[in-house]
């Protein structure tokens, strides 16, 4: 088993390779950064020289990969632009953990931006996934048990609703019917915006009042869909004909359903469980822009904006890097649940 | 061997079988479990209209007319003249609905197009030949499948800013991983069948064997995956919109517009519900006729 | 999945419920305003489930706290490290100019003594050297005083090639500096550099802090300072900065200047300005800052004390004329097709319809400044006058298809611009406007990145691919200074930096506009600057389409308050919060 970890980790690190390569080739041509950077006026074209220079913007493109990649600090470069390298450099490149300077917030490692945010995403999805999984197994077994009923009726058609709305537009929906009308209604209102209300402070009470809708939208969208799926792979196994047996030979239909059905159609929820929790990190794009939440995806389109491309490569490879582990952590877990899996 | 043998039909059940009626051929079999699936049918009328609406609509509410800019009539809710009413330049947001709706669809079919033959190109590719050619093929579709989907998205639209047909090709280049899995997995247990060793036997190009035997018998996931990448595709675009950088205005579409309105959702609301809804119709719909299609073509998939 | 007509029946109900919602809303002004008065009584209402009453801030022994929304974080509190607007203007607070601009542009010096001049001796006679007299009671927020040290050691961290500044200018103007007592610094430059006055010593860097971390970093870039500068110079200093969220600054005690009366300003930032908007209708702020002119009326019946303050910036067009490396449109070459231009465009009208009347139609980068020529006939919308000129210059509609043409070339130009809003409708009426005078416009709308991207990024203001090229834009302000027409800023493959986009090679104007950046006696430069405003206007090398001002909204608890154009907060310590 530990032979197979490590071949799979050993595999996953030529895919980053790619990964990171693929993104890199993309992400150093969104445009220049430094034309944001004379604020509201343009750049002056001294400074922009001068910058282009110290930022290392000038080297070809395979060089600043290079750089990105093992750092420059075996190296001298040339800072003043007298063609002259003289200084050394100072990067240590990713291998070593150094993902740069953060080109926006001058100040910070990318490391250190992209950390300060990772907690609030965290705080707005992993509550979302234990939503998601609790309620998509309990409503796509309830589905699944009374099939035909006019529960699952309704259930099948709101799932099929919940899964075909854009997630913003749930969201706007659901701001102005929380948030909006509640107001106009004299009913308590949910808050739309932010993580707390400043003029509070930063507690548990206002932070978790403020995760309500959010956290609403981006279970809702994924319940109805994995509610579903749940429902039909329980379906599935439930046909089966060792449940038949079961049944017949007089075992109680909740014993049942939990013990064999449940286990047996676990595999497929755990792949679900694993795929969705690799997207954990990067699945709140477009709520946190909405709810204006201070997490990774707002960080995201917002260094977007500003082209810094350090921050912007270290957010994408901390999301492929999640994906692949939670791969390899998937396929362990298969093994466990699935005694006739067997890794060498 | 008398004439009787060789017009000996092919059901003999029952005494009066000249009475039977012909059998079914797939086709028409799928097509009467798919008329059968109450929500695909209600699916496909949706589509239907919603066709007509952006398509035929567009013949009335021109493009000029969607992009007259009346300021005098901005922020107007919906009345008579302007039954969806306007948005914050005095544009008819009925018309900006109905152009709106021509672009959306035909970038989610286009996209969606692009994305199938790409994806069979390479899933055929790689279940048929195998070996090193797959092994290459599959670590790239995994590269590209690593990437959050969004993001990959963002950065690429980001890239080719906002022309129509640059957006489809990326919609198409990011999407089509699902589709060459699903090819790749067909092929992978269809090119061991027996036909296709008849056809190889009796020396047929390989093109042949790839493109008129086995893919038409993998044809029934193909097809679903089509109409589901559709609708990921609108999607997609609304998304990548309502981000600021998909199509720009004054060409209207969905997403778009539904970025616009953001601002006013409290005091205009009719700026983002009606876009809104409309794509929420047309992805529903997709899905429904999605579910059907693979109901009717492959029953044994879902047997619920 | 037989029996479905329920569920049919309830998607259609939910489609139903939602089209109503939509078709019967009317907008949310008149309930708002019952959120409004209650704000007007000073304690901010924000409504929650808990019922809590958020009278925090006036409960703890009643602190004067103002908040202030901002819709973009910084990305750097150093001087040098950012030229955000939204981190700029914090400076008047905790981290001081050498002198600030009042309401009417007039200088109030802070860490100098007096400005200098001729007749004081601080401008030498050959106006190359600067010589500053420093106050003898600054002191920085702990206590050390404030010297011609830092200013040195301010002019060389600028200038450094380890520091990746944003910029360096205007220290590379000037070749030396010198301190030859703690309260005097002498500036030395090669040529004499007349826009000095708005441009040097914007904040200083506190050499005692930051002098061990270049020693030892061997570069400010990375210092601690940057994000948490502990130690400034002004009314406030920096306690708190929470990453996405606010950030705080409280009352310095060794603030040599008249103590301020609000305790601490709150700073929180909010992603947009829709959100802004709401944060100041709700009462959650006391300020908001460049609210769309779409916002005012929303505002001001909330309660807000709406103003503009000029920061010098007027939203123009500005015409590629193109050279021979990169030609332009044929019509634009001449002068009387652009004045035809300048008489189609009913910019008065405009204003009224999209900006509300809020604002007014310019003709010159310089308006309202002594720098603009008194002789300047501002254009006229006169749609016949324009037919006139275009005939005139030989451009008539020959083949009947609407649009004009002269020897074969159709006179269809291409507009452009971003995509923010005002701008896409200013371009969709303007398209219908130059219509009418059988000019074609084909409307560009990109997004800014692109649109501002470099010559070396071939980028589409450069290419000659838009004619007619919009934006806002901004002298030296309060300088006047600007290098946009120097022929010399034109961009080539050898000197792809030049900003002279449009590729304007007017041998009078290059020859005045390189003459006033000489001029440091402010008479003389002001003549120059009369004939330059003339020249422009006169040939239309710029068509002022409106003036942009800034729009603040001042939330009823805030009192006192003066705001600058170029330093906002230059009266801060006057404000007050009244309940």
């Amino acid at each position: 088993m530990s032979r197979y970890i490590i071949r799979r980790l050993l595999q996953a690190i030529p895919l980053l390779l790619i990964v990171s390569i693929i993104l890199f080739a993309l992400t150093m041509n969104l445009g220049d950064p430094l034309a944001t950077m004379g604020g509201r006026r343009a750049t002056r074209p001294a400074d922009r020289e001068r910058l282009t220079r110290q930022l290392g913007l000038d080297q070809p493109m395979y060089k600043q990969y290079l750089y990105w990649l093992i750092g420059n600090d075996w190296e001298r470069i040339d800072l003043d632009g007298d063609g002259e390298a003289e200084t050394q450099g100072t990067r240590q490149g990713v291998l070593r953990g150094d993902f740069g300077n953060s080109m926006m917030k001058r100040g910070q490692t990318a490391w250190e931006v992209i950390w300060e945010r990772v907690p609030n995403t965290l705080l707005l999805m992993i509550p979302a996934e234990i939503i998601i999984i609790t309620f998509a197994l309990l409503i796509g077994i309830y589905s699944a048990l009374r099939q035909y009923s006019a529960a699952d009726h309704v259930i099948t058609a709101l799932s099929f609703i919940g899964y075909s709305t854009p997630i913003f537009f749930f969201a706007l929906i659901s701001i102005y019917l929380f948030s909006v009308n509640f107001k106009r209604w004299g009913l308590p209102s949910l808050p739309a915006v932010g993580m707390f209300d400043p003029q509070v402070g930063k507690t548990t009470g206002q932070v978790a009042l403020h995760m309500i809708l959010p956290v609403l939208t981006i279970s809702f969208v994924s319940i109805a869909a994995y509610s579903r799926y749940i429902r039909s792979t329980m379906l599935e196994v439930m046909n089966q004909d060792y449940i038949r047996t079961a049944r017949a030979k007089g075992l109680h239909g909740r014993y049942v359903i939990f013990v064999h059905a449940l286990r047996n159609a676990s595999l497929p929820i755990v792949t679900l469980i694993g795929l969705d929790l690799a997207l954990l990190l990067g699945g709140a794009l477009v709520t946190e822009r909405i709810f204006a939440w201070p997490g990774m995806g707002r960080l995201f389109l917002d260094h977007m904006q500003r082209m810094d491309v350090p921050v912007i490569m270290g957010i994408l490879m901390l999301l492929s890097l999640s994906v692949i582990v939670f791969q390899i952590i998937t396929d362990l877990t298969y093994a466990v649940l699935d005694p006739r899996i067997r890794y060498e | 061997m008398s004439a009787v043998d060789s017009i000996s039909p092919p059901v003999t059940l029952s005494p009066s079988a000249d009475e039977l009626a012909p059998p079914l051929t797939f086709r028409q079999m799928a097509w009467r479990r798919f008329r059968r699936h109450r929500m695909a049918m209600f699916g496909s009328i949706t589509l239907i209209l919603l066709f007509i609406y952006a398509f035929g609509g567009g013949m009335i509410y021109t493009a000029e007319r969607a992009n007259f800019t009346d300021t005098s009539q901005r922020l107007s809710p919906p009345s008579p003249e302007h039954p969806f009413g306007t948005d914050t330049v005095g544009r008819d947001v009925l018309a900006r609905t109905i152009q709106g709706g021509r672009v959306s669809l035909m970038i989610g079919l286009t996209a969606a197009i692009l994305e199938i033959i790409i994806g069979v190109l390479i899933g055929a590719a790689a279940g048929f030949f195998g070996g090193v050619t797959d092994s290459l093929l599959m670590r790239f579709t995994e590269a590209m499948l690593i990437i959050p989907a969004l993001f990959l998205l963002i950065v690429m639209a980001r890239l080719v800013g906002g022309n129509v047909y640059f957006i489809i090709l990326i919609l198409g280049l990011t999407s089509w991983m699902y589709v060459a899995r699903i090819v790749r997995a067909e092929f992978l247990s269809l090119k061991e069948n027996e036909f296709v060793l008849a056809a190889r036997s009796i020396g047929t190009p390989t093109r042949e064997i790839i493109f008129r035997h086995i893919l038409p018998n993998s044809m029934a996931p193909i097809v679903v995956a089509a109409t589901l990448a559709v609708a990921t595709a609108i999607l997609a675009e609304a998304y990548i919109s309502f981000l600021g950088m998909g199509v720009q205005p004054p060409t209207a579409t969905w997403g778009n517009m539904l970025d616009g309105s953001y601002n006013y959702i409290e005091s205009a609301p009719w700026l983002w519900i009606f876009p809104g809804l409309l794509i929420l119709l047309t992805v529903l719909s997709i899905n429904f006729v999605g579910d059907g299609l693979r109901d009717a073509l492959d029953p044994r998939s879902r047997n619920i | 999945m037989r029996n479905l007509k329920w569920s049919v029946m309830l998607i259609g109900l939910l489609i139903l419920s939602l089209v109503l919602a939509a078709c019967t809303s009317t907008g949310g002004e008149t309930t708002t305003s019952p959120e409004a008065t209650t704000a007007v009584e000073g304690v901010a209402p924000v409504e929650e489930p808990g019922g809590e009453e958020p009278a925090e801030d006036m409960a703890e022994g009643e602190r004067k706290i103002a908040t202030f929304i901002w819709t973009q974080e910084f990305d750097s509190l150093s001087p040098f490290y950012t030229n955000m607007w939204f981190s700029q203007v914090t400076r008047q607070l905790w981290n001081v100019w050498a002198w600030d601009y009042d309401e009417n542009l007039n200088i109030i010096p802070v860490l100098v003594t007096e400005m200098p001049t001729e007749e004081n001796g601080g401008i030498s006679a050959d106006g190359r050297t600067l010589t500053f007299k420093l106050r003898d009671d600054i002191v920085w927020s702990d206590g050390t005083p404030i010297t011609s040290e830092d200013f040195v050691f301010t002019f060389e961290m600028a200038l450094d090639p380890a520091n990746t500044v944003n910029s360096t200018y205007p220290y590379d103007q000037y070749e030396s500096i010198d301190a030859p007592d703690p309260q005097t610094v002498v500036l030395t430059s090669a040529e004499p550099f007349a826009p000095w006055e708005a441009t040097l010593w914007h904040s200083l860097l506190p050499a005692h802090v930051l002098r061990p971390v270049f020693e030892a970093d061997g570069t400010l870039d990375n210092a601690e300072w940057n994000l948490a500068p502990t130690v400034g110079a002004g009314p406030y200093r920096f306690e708190e900065w929470e990453s996405g969220s606010y950030a705080r600054f409280v009352k310095n005690e060794n603030w040599w200047g008249p103590e301020p009366n609000i305790d601490e300003i709150f700073f929180r930032f909010v992603p947009d300005d829709a959100s802004q908007v709401a944060a100041l209708q709700n009462g959650e702020g006391d300020l908001g800052t460049f609210i769309s002119w779409s916002d005012f009326p929303t505002l001001e019946s909330a309660g807000l004390d709406m103003r503009t303050v000029s920061s010098g910036f007027r939203e123009g067009w500005f015409f590629f004329l193109g050279d021979e490396q990169i030609p332009g449109h044929p019509a634009l070459q001449d002068v009387r097709v652009r004045q035809a231009i300048a008489q189609a465009f009913d910019r008065e009208a405009l204003i009224q319809d999209v900006l509300l009347g809020l604002t007014k139609p310019v003709e010159t980068l310089w308006d309202d400044t002594p720098f603009v020529s008194p002789d300047i006939v501002p254009w006229q919308y006169n749609p016949e006058a324009a037919n006139a000129l275009l005939d005139e210059a030989g451009w008539v509609d020959s083949n009947g298809d609407g649009v004009r043409d002269k020897d074969g070339v159709e006179l269809v130009l291409v507009h452009g611009s971003t995509t923010r809003e005002i701008r896409q409708d200013t371009q969709a009426v303007a398209q219908q406007q130059l219509a009418e005078i059988g000019i074609g416009l084909e409307l560009q709308s990109l997004d800014s990145t692109v649109f501002f991207a470099s010559y070396g990024e071939n980028g589409p203001t450069y290419t000659g691919e838009i004619d007619i090229q919009q934006w806002s834009d901004v002298t030296s302000f309060p300088d006047p200074d600007i290098s946009y027409w120097l022929c010399s800023e034109i961009p080539t493959d050898e000197y792809p930096d030049g900003t002279n986009n449009f590729r304007i090679c007017d041998e009078e104007l290059d020859e005045l506009f390189r003459l006033q950046a000489t001029q440091t006696i402010p008479e003389e430069r002001i003549a120059t600057f009369h004939q330059i405003s003339k020249l422009m206007h006169d040939q239309v090398y710029w068509f002022g389409v409106w003036d942009d001002p800034d729009g603040w909204a001042i939330g009823p608890r805030l009192q006192n308050v003066r705001l600058s154009g170029v330093t906002p907060f230059f009266a801060i310590t006057e404000w007050d919060i009244s309940e």
